[in-house]
């Protein structure tokens, strides 16, 4: 092998570890949770101030609005557990009774406070259906 | 029908094997017969699938819902349009579009080059074949779009979701498989090269127009996709990071690496290896997108299946593809030895490389973060996830790099650039991008990102304009034309190079529209009839809400009115549209008013019919257009470096002084007339075509235009203006009563006193005249111009060669011929 063959091996095996390390970590401390309710209502204390994505379905009949204001007060749910969810602004087309969302936001005694623009419902895909809602297609 | 169709998927399977069989078997023998035996049985699959669509868009036609696949994509009532697009709307369909583009992509490539590379296509069509094999069985074994119901079938269609009832959207996804696929051929080709060992560059010659037509695509398709969501979703922005977003977006970064790595190979003999890999990468990206938008494997807001049986097929293939391709390439790396090394850093080749690695570090690092959430919760840590933010914040100074090395690249030489030289090429374009930094920090917006970013589009729009300045000067001094023709023969004579500066254009314009982006403003509101929202200069004024509904959907419909310092614009009408049986998926029509400076963007985001309330959100999107109008510049900056030389024959002979300006000219008045008749287009709340109920109305609606006199006479089967509504009203109204197509149109004749009112004149009498015209005017302006060309060439023909240039640009002509001879 030659010395340049080896210099080349040698800097990509130091190099590219490194890289990986600094990417895995800088990536690790922007990125937040991604939880179903279950999982978080299970021991909230725990999870308290923590910014997270919670994913669940909106409970049945649970959509309230403060009336001329963008005020939602709502549940989501993931089998037995749900909390409350409180946000303002607007919500998507999909956002409905029994919708799949993903909201972002921070868990507090109070309930899940959503960032703005913090609620995403799973778009109707051209793709098959997917997750126990079967929300895509009808 | 569906059991010829899954006969005909079964039956192009088994043919495409046979096809992969006798070519490899042909090509390890040398055995022509079979190689010819393999390459027919390749074009007969390509056939098969073609018959295989045309059946899919035949059930889409009328209608057989009895195959699942159509019922669940398609209704009665879409119109004809998004039935066809229903073809690619799901999974099972986008597979057979995918194969089907594949093998017309792969018998195109193989006829072109049956005689030029006749050593590697038998490789090539090997290749193609395993890849067609591998979308055909997955067909075969899971998602046959011929699936029939096995108990009665559904009466009606479920319809194609409403949110893809949309013109991009039904034409993005064709494209983006258009340059998906396209990348197959460059992949195949680069395996035909490693299994031959026919290593020298002559693959490359083969793969490169492949390689930009796919990128085209490739741009042009993500391009709409984001017109699409900015249009569509009315979220306000083209971009989200959405996992899918970014399976398109990974072979784009791979291919334009290719794009410039491949010329370094042409010209230095370097990145060889490199170049392999890239092709091999670039395709692998292609079926990883698939795999990713389709497995379930990340999580997204799509709600795309979890499929896992599909997710273990395609990672089969995928392992399968990297184990042969990369094997090939270790197996023949003695071949792929560079004939140069690297002289300098202050090089072009090195300029190409540092551009290559970031836009390798860029697509490395939207696969990273795209895979994240699936990676931390393999590595134990739970499921964590990054959102757009973070995408914006990693890749803002990647793009700004790129953007700086697009500027960079032109102006090193190859080898070595002398610090003469490089003072020669930098200083002024330095000049500009320093000065208007400065001068846009001085209006107060800030250095990072938005300064730098505009003072390096500057930059890069210096030295492109530089390049095209000083080229056309030393061609003008060699051929004694003026500028403009020596222009032309500049770009003519090296099109790869210049049509690529002109994709450069495009790129700094969707910079210039990315920098706008930090300075986008929001505001929402609850409203009643009569209050408004104030949005820098703008105020929009809530005025109704109206209820209407043709056969397809009801409409929610809000007016308001928009003015800008007190001066008023016109009225706006965003709306919510609630398609028939899918009432729980309205879709969000946009209502925007478009400019130059910035989009006015109105959503209608909810509202309560009984009191007239209105939630409006409101958003100013800065410099927005400006994506849409660069990608457009990448597109006529790629369509010209693909033209074959003939097309600037014209052009490249010694055409008349003045011969060049006038034709440019001639040419942006048409173009400024048609600017005008566009730009007349009033948006309104009835935009919705009535939907024509009877084979008689839609043939009379386009017969009849629109008389509002400022839509340029369009037909009221497309016009979008409200007279043309009210028309479409009348015209149902007259048809509903019994008249025959001759009364009515004899209703029209009189109502407006002429025929006036209809798309052609009456074919009748002195009317023929009429008709025979455009055909007069047509024939006599191909005479003129074939006349012109001939005189135009004849006397390039006696024209001596040109005069001696004189000493002052002896030195940059050297030079300039000696790039254009190794570029092209």
């Amino acid at each position: 092998m030659s010395t340049k063959a080896i210099r080349a091996t040698l800097s990509g095996l130091a190099i590219v570890p490194a890289f990986i390390a600094v990417m895995y970590t800088t990536v690790a401390k922007d990125a937040v949770y991604y939880k179903h309710v279950n999982e978080v209502m299970k021991s909230p204390d725990q999870w308290y101030g923590k910014p997270m994505q919670l994913h669940g379905f909106v409970v049945d009949k649970s959509i309230l609005q403060r009336p001329n204001t963008m005020d939602y007060r709502f549940k989501i749910k993931t089998d037995e557990y749900s909390v409350v969810a409180d946000y303002t602004g607007i919500v998507p087309d999909t956002f409905k009774d029994g919708a799949e969302v993903v909201l972002s936001g921070r868990l507090g005694p109070e309930g899940f406070k959503v960032d703005p623009n913090g609620v995403t419902a799973k778009c109707p895909s051209k793709y098959e259906a997917a997750g126990p809602s079967g929300s895509a297609i009808r | 029908m569906a059991s010829l169709g899954s006969f005909l998927i079964l039956t192009a399977f088994v043919l495409a094997s046979g096809a992969f069989a006798a070519s490899i078997a042909g090509a390890r023998r040398g055995q022509r017969s079979l190689i010819d035996g393999g390459t027919g049985l390749f074009h007969t699959v390509t056939a098969i699938t073609g018959v295989i669509s045309a059946l899919i868009v035949h059930s889409f036609v009328i209608g057989d819902f009895g195959i699942k696949y159509v019922q669940r994509y398609s209704n009665s009532e879409q119109p004809l349009f998004y039935k066809l697009a229903s073809y690619w709307g799901g999974l099972d369909g986008s597979l057979m579009f995918w194969v089907t583009l594949l093998a017309i992509f792969g018998s195109v490539a193989v006829y072109v080059n049956r005689e030029r590379h006749r050593l590697l296509v038998p490789w090539v069509v090997a290749v193609i074949s395993v890849v067609e094999m591998f979308f055909l069985f997955v067909m075969v074994v899971h998602n046959n779009p011929f699936e029939t119901y096995l108990t009665t079938p559904p009466a009606a269609g479920a319809g194609l979701s409403p949110l893809l009832q949309n013109f991009y959207m039904a034409i993005h996804p064709p494209l983006l498989y258009l340059g998906f696929t396209g990348m197959t051929i460059p992949f195949a080709f680069g395996i035909a090269a490693l299994a031959s060992g026919q290593l020298d560059d002559s693959w490359l010659r083969a793969i490169r127009t492949w390689t930009m037509t796919a990128w085209l695509f490739l741009t042009v398709g993500l391009s709409l996709g984001a017109l699409w969501a900015y249009e569509e979703l009315g979220w306000g922005g083209y971009w989200g990071w959405d996992p899918v977003e970014n399976a398109g977006l990974l072979p784009w970064f791979t291919s334009t690496a290719l794009l410039h790595s491949v010329i370094v190979q042409e010209r230095r003999g370097m990145l060889k290896v490199w170049n392999v890999a890239l092709v091999i990468v670039t395709f692998f990206l292609t079926i990883f997108g698939t795999f990713l938008t389709r497995s379930g494997v990340v999580q997204s807001v799509h709600a795309f299946g979890e499929n896992r049986e599909l997710a273990w097929l395609f990672t089969g293939f995928m392992v399968f593809t990297l184990v042969v391709s990369f094997g090939l390439v270790i197996y023949r790396l003695p071949l792929l030895r560079a004939r140069n090394e690297l002289d300098s850093w202050t090089s072009r080749e090195a300029a190409f490389l540092a551009n290559n690695w970031v836009l390798l570090f860029a697509a490395f690092f939207v696969l990273f973060a795209t895979m994240f959430p699936t990676l931390s919760e393999a590595l134990g840590q739970g499921r964590l996830t990054v959102a757009a933010p973070f995408f914006n914040k990693w890749l803002t100074p990647v793009g700004l790099i790129l953007l700086f090395l697009t500027g960079v690249g032109p102006l090193l030489a190859w080898r070595k650039s002398s610090l003469a030289n490089a003072t020669y090429q930098f200083f002024w374009p330095t000049a500009a991008g320093v000065v208007t930094t400065a001068a846009i920090m001085f209006v107060g917006i800030p250095f990072w990102p938005s300064g730098l970013c505009f003072g390096l589009c500057a930059f890069v729009t210096y030295t492109i304009l530089q390049e095209f300045w000083r080229g056309a000067r030393v061609r003008q001094g060699a051929t004694g034309t003026d500028v403009l023709t020596a222009l032309i023969g500049l770009v003519a004579r090296s099109r790869r190079r210049y049509g690529g500066y002109i994709v450069h254009v495009g790129i700094v314009l969707v910079f210039l529209g990315f920098a706008g982006g930090s300075y986008e403003r929001s505001e929402e509101g609850v409203l009643k009839p009569g209050q408004q929202i104030t949005i820098g200069s703008y105020t929009v004024a809530y005025r109704a809400l109206t209820v209407t509904r043709d056969a397809q959907k009801e409409m929610v419909t809000a007016q308001v009115d928009v003015s800008e310092d007190g001066a008023a614009l016109g009225s706006l009408y965003p709306a919510r549209w609630f398609f028939e049986g899918r009432t729980d998926e309205p879709t969000t029509e946009v209502a925007l008013r478009r400019s130059v400076a910035e989009d006015l963007y109105v959503v209608l985001a909810g509202f309560t019919v009984e009191t007239q309330e209105a939630k409006l959100q409101v958003k100013v999107n800065p410099l927005v257009n400006w994506i849409w109008f660069g990608v457009g510049i990448m597109l006529i900056g790629t369509v010209i470096a693909l033209l074959p030389e003939r097309a600037f024959a014209f052009a490249t002979s010694r055409v008349p002084a003045g011969a060049a300006p006038t034709t440019l000219l001639l040419l942006l008045l048409m173009f400024g007339m048609t600017a005008g008749v566009r730009a007349q287009h009033v948006a309104s709340p009835q935009n919705v075509p009535v939907v024509p109920r009877t084979s008689l109305e839609r043939e009379l609606q386009s017969q009849i235009v629109c008389m509002c006199g400022t839509c340029g006479r369009q037909r009221i089967s497309e016009c979008t203006c409200s007279t043309a509504a009210e028309m479409r009203q009348e015209l149902a109204a007259l048809t509903a009563k019994g008249l025959t197509h001759d009364e009515i149109v004899a209703y029209y004749v009189d109502k407006w006193g002429s025929q006036e009112v209809l798309a052609a004149p009456i074919d009748k009498g002195f009317n023929r005249l009429a008709w025979l015209l455009p055909y007069g005017i047509g024939a006599m302006g191909v005479m003129t111009i074939a006349g012109l060309a001939l005189k135009w060439s004849r006397r390039a023909a006696q024209t001596p060669p040109a005069a001696a240039t004189t000493g002052a640009n002896q030195a940059l002509e050297e030079r300039l011929d000696d790039e254009l001879r190794d570029l092209d």
